[in-house]
């Protein structure tokens, strides 16, 4: 299990990035945390000509918070969203759905815009970046794009980004006040992929649904919105017991709608219905967060 | 758990803290891969892709040519050079299987090594075998032992007829009759799947050699280096005075490492070859295939119960999938024969009947691995013992309360032919109850179910026969009886004890173990005795580790070096002391009068016997080594009881183990905290088997789990909290000793196992297949998953 | 296209100037070209922990770098636990004294997460505990007795900074 040949390169600067990567072309690879690729180069079950490693770029590990955004470089590790406050106290989320990453030292190395950039439907950082509304800031030799997270999603490991561009950045809007969120995921132990997970939030007035967000994890090609959940909740009454029945309702929508896979260990079936049982369990404490007594 | 820094007066039964563990500290433990010689070659294996094909051509000339490459060696360069492997003959074999150590015109497994290749360093290797180019004509693949056994299925080898590598039917007692008179029959099927050891360490080897004595050495991450000697000096046609072996420090064996593989061997061959030194590590992916696999095993399972719930008969078929070949030198027979012939287990049963095959597929070949054949055997038989306290209204506890066999009747012979004796059954089952609160967690349980959840109770007591004698075989109906181990005892001349011995340890400290018994056998300080266990260039003949046996061998061993080695040791002092032998004695490495006013240290008397032989009697200086072999001609029954508490999530699937009690019988203890760790390590690997490890193929023969990102296998967060017991018996071996490596592993699967179920009953839910997936539980829950 | 590049790091406390093959992984670096061969492989693909070091203060696998990353990283392995005076670490201690050591093939790795946990937390519980070793593992000891050192560790630890 040892790598094969590559043409290593380590830019200093974005611009040098960008020309390798544009020269490099379809044989170029972007290497950031390297949690999921050096594994794959190991096994050669990818076996890139050009190893782009922007590790020495500058400025690529800020977390940026500004007016109700967070923007985050593409060197930001998942262990920096953990150790940043901002993150911990007012990205409630995002900061949820990090502590379930992998491990330590995992978490240590590993990007989020890795993460985003790799695209498994099991891994939590695509979800996360589709339920608040992020956006994936991609450049190019060519100039810089924006795409928001639900375009930018392709497929099963696969993503809109064109040869020779990066994602240099993610941008996430902060859900409204009175919002609670969740994240929850099914795993066979702690760190591994999720087989299903959801991530939730809901915004609540006076025990009425104002706005609601629903994201599948671990289903089909990418992170799932189920728009049919949110404009379900939307408007309805979920304080004084009255979740209970609406949330149910919203587990048969997900169960019924969601694309699930079988794989090695778990059957098309199972996954659906373990989709559903997550997006009640996230709904549900979503809403104890939004501060309304299930 | 027992204070780990209990010190006896003894230094058996003491918490010794272990030297050997100290390197392993600071990053000195030099593994096999840690050892390198100038010039050392290194050597990858192309593998075959295929379940079961024809090799048409394999065209080595690109890898070849490749800069930095060696050598690279087929399957035709070996014909006639080396002699393939065939496994030990078995009583109850329907076939041989050959085994080329390359592939020779067909591979019959994903994984089989077909090319090796040489090359500077590992890489390039690596670089070279994506360079050859194979040209397979796909056979038909067996997937699966029944299927493989039918007329019309084909073979994976010509000379073994409807795959039955091994086929065995056992009956003993009036068992037709059993099942006529019953009050009640019980029929259940139970299936657990293929898994592996997974050591952290993969096996591995460097070979080196030279002209002259003691031409080949090599180190070898195994746990029977003197076996190894002699296979590798048999297959390479060298007397076996010129082959060393030596086990270094090894990550793990579990039974992974005590069979024979080809690649060690194609190593060996290869630095005879090239003359110079090689190394061989297996990666993990290599690991996952080339490695041994266990278990994969389906049993269907039938009792015969008198009113009061004693089991009158047992009657099993039973089909295990053994893979592809014979595994040398086992043969195919460990899991097939021991799961039917331990059947039984901790009850009395009367009447015995099975019917055991072990079918030839074409995955990876099966062999030893922690508590061969005995999960299964365990679980499916107190799977079922619930089932009929169920229709008896009786409570788990009570019906194997009612069937344990009792140290009154001991000793016992079983309808399996087993005699049962030192050992309490009764005894692990009451501690466990006591300790657990098992009345209160009983009555409890429906409190504790609700809200989604399913509190299961499971109880679980078996026997796990440990320390062979020569009267047993290890290896059933094969020739392989490994009952006789030695031990070197020699007193150096500065009069520190060396113990050396052919007993590797893989972590079970057996190097403390022996110390600790010759400290008190001899009265020599811990600290002035040493141990070496691995070397077939310095060690006394002996078979290895594994099958629960080394404690046992290595304690016996000792004990008889030990009472000829003191014997000399006081003929000496006392004509040295001018005192009468039965007036000395040893007590902290010197010899002392009985008033104490005369002494002498083992430094002086070693000393003065070899440098100053002339000044004593020649009939008192016969030297201070000794060498004994010890056979316990029998086995030695070590029990345990072990009571596990799971709740179940009814929406998920998932399984928490909420509490783990377990009562232990391992017989004497040497080092507690040593044992704890042993026992502990096995109820781990059990929870792996349990509930996540899983070796899974596709119907083509393809694996599907080949990382340790699909093979599962649990992490500090799925082992539980171990609440251990010690309700020891002593065996009736030298020292009392049993041995204590592998029968948690059984424990841990039946509890478990009971547990879930008798959560899953509690809503008209059972399981029958393990692991105990989510999936699997929730499909026992007959929930509709839409399918 | 440079096959290797010249790399300096520190590992251990020791300055290293060394040429790499840019697809050397820093934990064949450390065992084949610095010798430390105390890190051991045990998967090579990121899951088992037993490669597990120190960088820049960090875990991190060292079977998912490569070496030519580590250039101006200050590393330590197993090899560089013990204190100024010779003597083992608290953790290395603990270890020891509970038997958290059975084959040893895991404990480099676990080593370098337990040492990288009571950085961050000094008292944390058994759960926390079990939590942040979750990606090491362990076959032979059940793991028992490695929470039972690391909690020993910790009360070693917060004893020698009251004093």
């Amino acid at each position: 299990m040892k790598a094969p040949w590559f043409d290593y390169q380590a830019p200093r600067s974005l611009a040098d990035a960008l020309g390798i990567l544009r020269d490099a072309g379809e044989e170029g690879r972007v290497l950031a945390g390297g949690q999921s690729l050096m594994p794959m180069l190991n096994m050669r079950v990818a076996d890139p000509e050009v190893l782009v490693d922007i590790n020495r770029l500058p400025d690529m590990d800020r977390i940026e918070e500004d007016d109700g955004t967070l923007r985050i470089g593409a060197l930001v590790r998942h262990a920096d969203l953990l150790n940043s406050a901002a993150v911990r106290e007012r990205w409630p989320l995002l900061y949820e759905a990090t502590t379930q990453v992998a491990h330590p030292a995992i978490r240590n190395r590993g990007t989020v815009c890795g993460s985003v950039s790799h695209n498994d439907p099991s891994a939590e950082h695509p979800s996360v970046l589709a339920t608040l509304d992020g956006t994936v800031l991609i450049a190019s030799a060519d100039g810089q794009r924006e795409l928001p997270a639900e375009e930018f999603s392709e497929g099963m490991l696969t993503t809109a980004l064109e040869p020779g561009e990066m994602v240099v950045g993610l941008r996430y809007e902060r859900p409204p006040a009175r919002t609670g969120s969740a994240f929850v995921e099914f795993a066979r132990r702690l760190g591994d992929f999720a087989i299903a997970g959801a991530a939730a939030l809901l915004t609540m007035k006076d025990g009425v649904c104002e706005r609601a967000r629903l994201t599948i994890v671990g289903m089909g090609d990418g992170p799932v919105r189920v728009p049919e959940v949110e404009d379900l909740l939307t408007g309805k009454t979920l304080g004084n017991g009255a979740a209970c029945d609406v949330f149910e309702e919203a587990a048969q929508i997900v169960k019924a709608s969601v694309d699930a896979a079988e794989d090695v260990h778990v059957s098309s079936g199972y996954r659906r219905h373990l989709a559903g049982v997550m997006a009640k369990r996230a709904l549900e404490t979503a809403l104890v967060r939004a501060g309304v007594a299930a | 758990m027992s204070d780990l820094r209990l010190t006896n007066e003894k230094a058996v039964g003491s918490s010794v803290l272990p030297d050997e563990a100290r390197p392993l500290l600071d990053g000195e433990g030099r593994f096999l891969n840690d050892i390198s010689f100038a010039g050392m070659y290194h050597v990858a294996f192309l593998r075959s892709q295929h379940a079961h094909a024809l090799l048409r051509e394999v065209d080595v000339s690109r890898a070849k040519d490749l800069p930095g490459v060696i050598r690279v060696l087929t399957g035709a360069d070996l014909l006639g050079k080396v002699e393939p492997f065939r496994a030990m003959p078995n009583r109850f074999s329907g076939g041989e299987s050959t085994q080329h150590w390359l592939a020779v015109e067909k591979v019959r497994f994903v994984g089989e090594a077909i090319c090796a290749v040489v090359a500077e360093d590992r890489a390039t290797a690596e670089d070279a075998i994506e360079l050859i180019e194979v040209d397979y004509d796909p056979l038909p693949v067996i997937s699966g032992p029944r299927e493989g056994e039918k007329d019309t299925s084909p073979l994976v080898h010509d000379t073994c007829a409807n795959n039955n590598l091994i086929k065995r039917k056992y009956v003993r007692g009036e068992i037709d009759e059993a099942f006529a008179t019953a009050h009640l029959v019980v029929k259940r099927d139970f299936s657990i799947a293929r898994k592996q050891a997974l050591c952290l360490e993969g096996r591995g080897c460097v070979a080196a050699w030279r002209e002259g004595g003691f031409q080949l050495s090599i180190w070898m991450s195994h746990q029977l280096p003197y076996v190894v000697r002699h296979y590798i000096a048999k297959h390479l046609g060298l007397p076996e005075t010129d082959v060393r072996v030596i086990a270094p420090q090894t990550g793990g064996g579990f039974g992974q490492k005590a069979s024979i593989y080809p690649e060690e061997f194609v190593c060996a061959h290869l630095a005879r070859l090239l003359r110079r030194p090689v190394k061989w590590v297996e990666d993990r992916l290599e690991n996952m295939v080339a490695s041994t696999h266990a278990r994969e095993q389906e049993i269907e399972l039938e009792a015969a119960f008198d009113e009061d719930g004693r089991i009158l008969g047992l009657r099993s078929e039973i089909w295990v999938d053994v893979g592809a070949y014979s595994t040398y030198l086992w043969s195919a027979g460990m899991e097939p024969l021991q799961t039917g012939g331990l059947m039984p287990g901790p009850y009395r049963v009367p009447a015995l009947q099975y019917n055991t095959r072990g079918v030839a597929t074409n995955k990876t070949p099966t062999g030893p691995y922690r508590a061969v054949g005995r999960p299964s055997a365990s679980a499916s038989l107190e799977l079922l013992l619930n089932e009929a306290a169920r229709k008896l209204d009786l409570d788990p506890a009570e019906i194997r309360r009612r069937n344990l066999i009792l140290q009154d009747e001991m000793p016992f012979r079983n309808a399996n032919n087993l005699i049962h004796e030192h050992v309490g059954y009764m005894p692990c089952l009451r501690m466990a109850m006591a300790e657990a609160g098992y009345e209160d967690l009983r009555a409890g349980q429906a409190a504790a179910s609700g809200n989604g959840k399913l509190r299961g109770i499971g109880v679980a007591c078996f026997a796990e026969l440990t320390g062979l004698g020569t009267t047993t075989a290890v290896g059933p109906g094969t020739l392989l009886q490994p009952g006789r181990d030695a031990v070197t005892l020699r007193l150096e001349t500065s009069g520190v004890l060396t113990i050396a011995a052919a007993l590797p340890s893989q972590g079970q400290r057996i190097a403390t173990a022996m110390r600790q018994v010759a400290a008190d056998e001899l009265g020599i300080a811990l600290e002035d005795i040493s141990c070496l266990t691995s070397d077939t260039g310095m060690a006394p003949y002996g078979f290895g580790t594994f099958a629960s046996r080394t404690a046992v061998f290595g304690s016996g061993a000792v004990i008889q070096a030990a009472s000829e080695l003191r014997r000399r040791m006081i003929a000496l002092a006392a004509f040295l002391l001018e005192e009468p032998e039965k007036e000395l004695s040893i007590i902290n490495s010197v010899i002392k009068n009985l008033d104490g006013s005369k002494m002498l240290t083992l430094s002086d008397m070693a000393e003065r016997s070899f440098f100053s032989a002339k000044d004593i009697p020649q009939e008192l200086n016969q030297g201070f080594e000794v060498t004994a072999f010890y056979d316990p001609k029998h086995g030695s029954f070590a029990a345990g009881a072990h009571i596990v508490v799971v709740d179940v999530d009814t929406e998920t699937g998932a399984i928490e183990i909420v509490r783990y009690v377990a009562a232990e019988d391992v017989g004497r203890l040497i080092n507690p905290a040593v044992v704890e760790g042993q026992i502990i390590g096995g109820i781990a690997q059990g929870v792996g088997e349990a509930l996540l490890e899983e070796l899974i193929y596709d119907d083509q023969g393809q694996p599907l789990t080949v990382t340790l990102a699909d093979y599962i296998v649990p992490s500090a967060l799925e082992v539980p909290n171990i609440e251990l017991h010690h309700a020891n018996t002593p065996s009736g071996a030298l020292g009392g000793f049993k041995g204590c490596g592998e029968g948690s592993i059984i424990g841990a699967l039946s509890g478990i196992a009971c547990a879930v179920s008798d959560a899953l009953a509690r809503r008209g839910g059972d399981i029958h297949a393990f692991p105990a997936t989510p999936e699997r539980v929730l499909r026992g829950l007959g929930v509709d998953l839409g399918d | 296209m440079a096959w290797e590049q010249e790399i300096e790091l520190k590992v251990n406390g020791r300055a290293y100037a060394k040429r790499v093959s840019v697809r050397t992984s820093l934990g064949d670096f450390l065992r084949d070209q610095l010798h430390l061969t105390g890190t051991h492989l045990g998967c090579e693909h990121g899951v088992c922990g037993a490669c597990t070091v120190s960088v820049d203060g960090k875990s991190a696998r060292s079977c998912l770098m490569l070496a030519v990353q580590a250039d101006g990283t200050d590393i330590v392995t197993i090899e560089g636990l013990r204190d100024e005076d010779g003597e083992w670490s608290v953790m290395q201690k603990a270890f020891f004294e509970n038997f958290a050591v059975q084959c040893g093939f895991c404990t480099p790795g676990m080593l370098s997460s337990a040492i990288e946990l009571l950085k961050e937390n000094p008292d944390p519980s058994e759960d926390e505990i079990r939590e942040h070793l979750s990606g090491n593992i362990c076959r032979c000891s059940g793991y028992q007795a490695i929470v039972e050192a690391v909690q020993a560790a910790a009360a070693a630890q917060r004893a020698e900074v009251q004093v």
